[in-house]
């Protein structure tokens, strides 16, 4: 007998199941449909078919542009997140030392921060160092894109930590030994035989990084200054409700892309660490 | 290079220098330094704007703890706002977790072979943008949206007569809260429950407790842990929350955060800002240490 739950209970459970799958599908559903539908609100009844709102996409600059900056900020801050990940994890995982739970809080510890209180944060301490430097030196740092990186840094960082730590505590220290007893140094261990093992990891951190930085709206609301990244430009054309069809039909396709991407990498992460297994 | 004695103990290893490239704090002053800079001074200087010592305009008052008290004596708006947040927050992490168990459970108990697979169907919507799946809702309950317009060319409705409370309210702020952290819960709650030792429930059963007795005398007890994290896992994201309230919630829908921000932004009155935001961090702070004490004695009880 199945002591989890009895026939009526598991058909229940099921169609609870669906039901919460269309609850959370619906809304994305309704999108996709007002996307190809041929007039410029985004209303019932629908007035045809047509896919214009794609084409418009290419000749919209400022849309352009925003994805680009976008793309940037989460190209460097990934990047630079997923370094600092290696080097904590690294730590946290293979050495011990005095302080290590505190240093595990701090590293973290911005995955709890109301991101508009980070926000904030970063905004009133870059208006204080200009405060300081321009009287005395005529130099500034600003806000702009690279405020906006130094933030996305701090709230990967945990994620990747999060990620690649794991990995490398299931990757036993054994292969480490070997390599060192058949006469590596540990430079060249570290580089030829535990960077290589980690990969699968590293590319989620930083695929997992990438998005969170590409759809992160709270800080660079409050940092970017005058640049504008793609959720600045979505949210601001979202509350004034002009060009709304264009606005969802590059969400669909930003969509459809980081599903393809997240799924595809980790069907390969997958493969990859039961092909290295160890 | 000089050898070191053969190395059968861990902690010998460690201490040879030559085996423990890079150095401990070669490997973490990146990382430390860069948390230290970006995010614990931002956090000090708030604390600082907070008490006055730093200021925007140079004429102001100069250290105080004007703001403060009058924050924490409930004498402005802000703490009735604080407790209306904290009372959204709450309903929408109890809607979740209510929401996420019976799919945890599922997925977890009764799913069998397939369980990855439909549980990846619940998480893709997560990792879709989070202004992508709020525009959603603005799109659907607007006044002009789809429920209102489809309603209208039923002849349901006269048009120009949305349902008002469909959008710009609190229940348009929590619906939207809710659809946005379900996938996401329902990952702690699966993973306990997937982690429960079945013979447990089995000899529950064998003893002759029929499953509902089962349920609440072993799995549920066994599973609290996993529903503890995911309603902190829902609370302390939607406790600062300030998009989705600007975009779906009106006046009707304002929390805490939308204050912070706009605070910041329009009010230009960064001292009260900074009492409220590093209150923020302070009430997220203690309930992170609550529920992380709560949580290891679970964890220890339960072996």
């Amino acid at each position: 007998m199945d002591a989890a739950a009895s026939p009526r209970g598991r058909r229940g459970l099921f169609a609870f199941y669906l039901l919460l799958v269309l609850f959370l599908y619906a809304p994305i559903a309704v999108l996709m449909i007002f996307s190809f539908n041929d007039s410029r609100l985004v209303t019932f009844p629908l007035v045809g078919f047509t896919t214009r709102w794609y084409g418009l996409l290419l000749e919209n600059q400022e849309l352009i542009e925003a994805l680009k900056v976008s793309a940037i900020v989460a190209a460097i801050s990934s990047f630079l997140a997923v370094g600092l990940g290696i080097l904590a994890s690294y730590a946290m995982v293979r050495r011990r030392f005095r302080g290590k739970a505190v240093t595990s809080s701090l590293l973290l510890s911005p995955l709890v921060i109301p991101y508009v209180v980070f926000g904030i944060a970063l905004l009133i301490l870059f208006r204080a160092v200009d405060d300081f430097l321009i009287p005395r030196f005529g130099v500034f740092f600003g806000l702009g894109i690279h405020v906006v990186v130094i933030g996305h840094v701090v709230v990967s960082l945990p994620y990747t930590i999060l990620t690649i730590a794991p990995r490398l505590e299931r990757l036993s220290s054994k292969v480490e030994e070997a390599a060192r007893d058949l006469g590596a140094n540990p430079a060249s261990t570290f580089i030829r035989v535990t960077l290589p093992l980690l990969v699968p990891a590293i590319v989620s951190a930083y695929l997992i990084a990438f998005t969170l930085s590409f759809d992160e709206y709270a800080i660079a609301s409050f940092v970017a200054g005058d640049v504008t990244t793609y959720p600045l430009f979505l949210y601001g054309q979202v509350r004034i409700r002009i060009g709304l069809p264009q606005m969802i039909a590059v969400s669909v396709i930003v969509l459809l892309l980081s599903m393809v991407l997240v799924a595809g990498t980790e069907i390969w992460r997958r493969r990859a660490e039961s092909r290295l297994a160890v | 290079m000089a050898e070191t004695a053969p190395d059968v103990e861990g902690a010998t290893r460690d201490s040879s220098p030559a085996r423990s490239w890079p150095g401990t704090l070669g490997l973490l002053a990146a990382p430390v330094l860069w948390l230290a800079v970006f995010f614990l001074i931002p956090l000090l200087v708030v604390a600082g704007y907070s008490v006055g010592i730093l200021s925007l305009f140079p004429t102001d008052a100069g250290a105080n703890l004007d703001d403060w008290s009058r924050f924490l004596r409930g004498d402005s708006v802000y703490m009735a706002l604080f407790w209306k947040s904290i009372r959204m927050s709450l309903t929408v992490s109890l809607i979740v977790v209510i929401l996420a168990y019976p799919l945890g459970y599922f997925l977890a108990l009764v799913a069998g072979k397939r369980k990855y697979v439909l549980l990846l169907l619940i998480i893709v919507p997560f990792l879709t943008s989070y202004l992508l799946r709020v525009l959603a809702w603005r799109v659907i309950l607007g006044s002009e949206g789809v429920i209102n317009s489809f309603l209208y060319s039923a002849g349901l409705r006269e048009p120009g007569d949305p349902i008002a409370w469909l959008i710009y309210s609190q229940f348009t702020v929590i619906l939207v809260l809710v659809y946005v952290w379900v996938p996401f819960v329902a990952l702690p709650i699966f993973v306990t429950l997937e982690n429960l030792d079945s013979s447990m429930l089995e000899a529950g059963n064998d003893l002759g407790a029929n499953r509902w007795r089962v349920f609440w005398r072993v799995t549920f007890p066994l599973s609290l842990p996993g529903v503890a994290a995911a309603f902190v896992f829902v609370f302390i994201p939607t406790i600062g929350e300030f998009v989705t309230p600007s975009l779906v919630g009106g006046t009707k829908g304002t929390m805490f955060g939308n204050a912070i921000q706009s605070l910041f932004t329009a009010g230009l009155d960064w001292q009260i800002g900074s009492v409220l935001a590093l209150f923020l961090v302070a009430v997220v702070g203690i309930l992170m240490l609550i529920s992380g004490r709560f949580l290891r004695l679970r964890n220890l009880e339960t072996g």
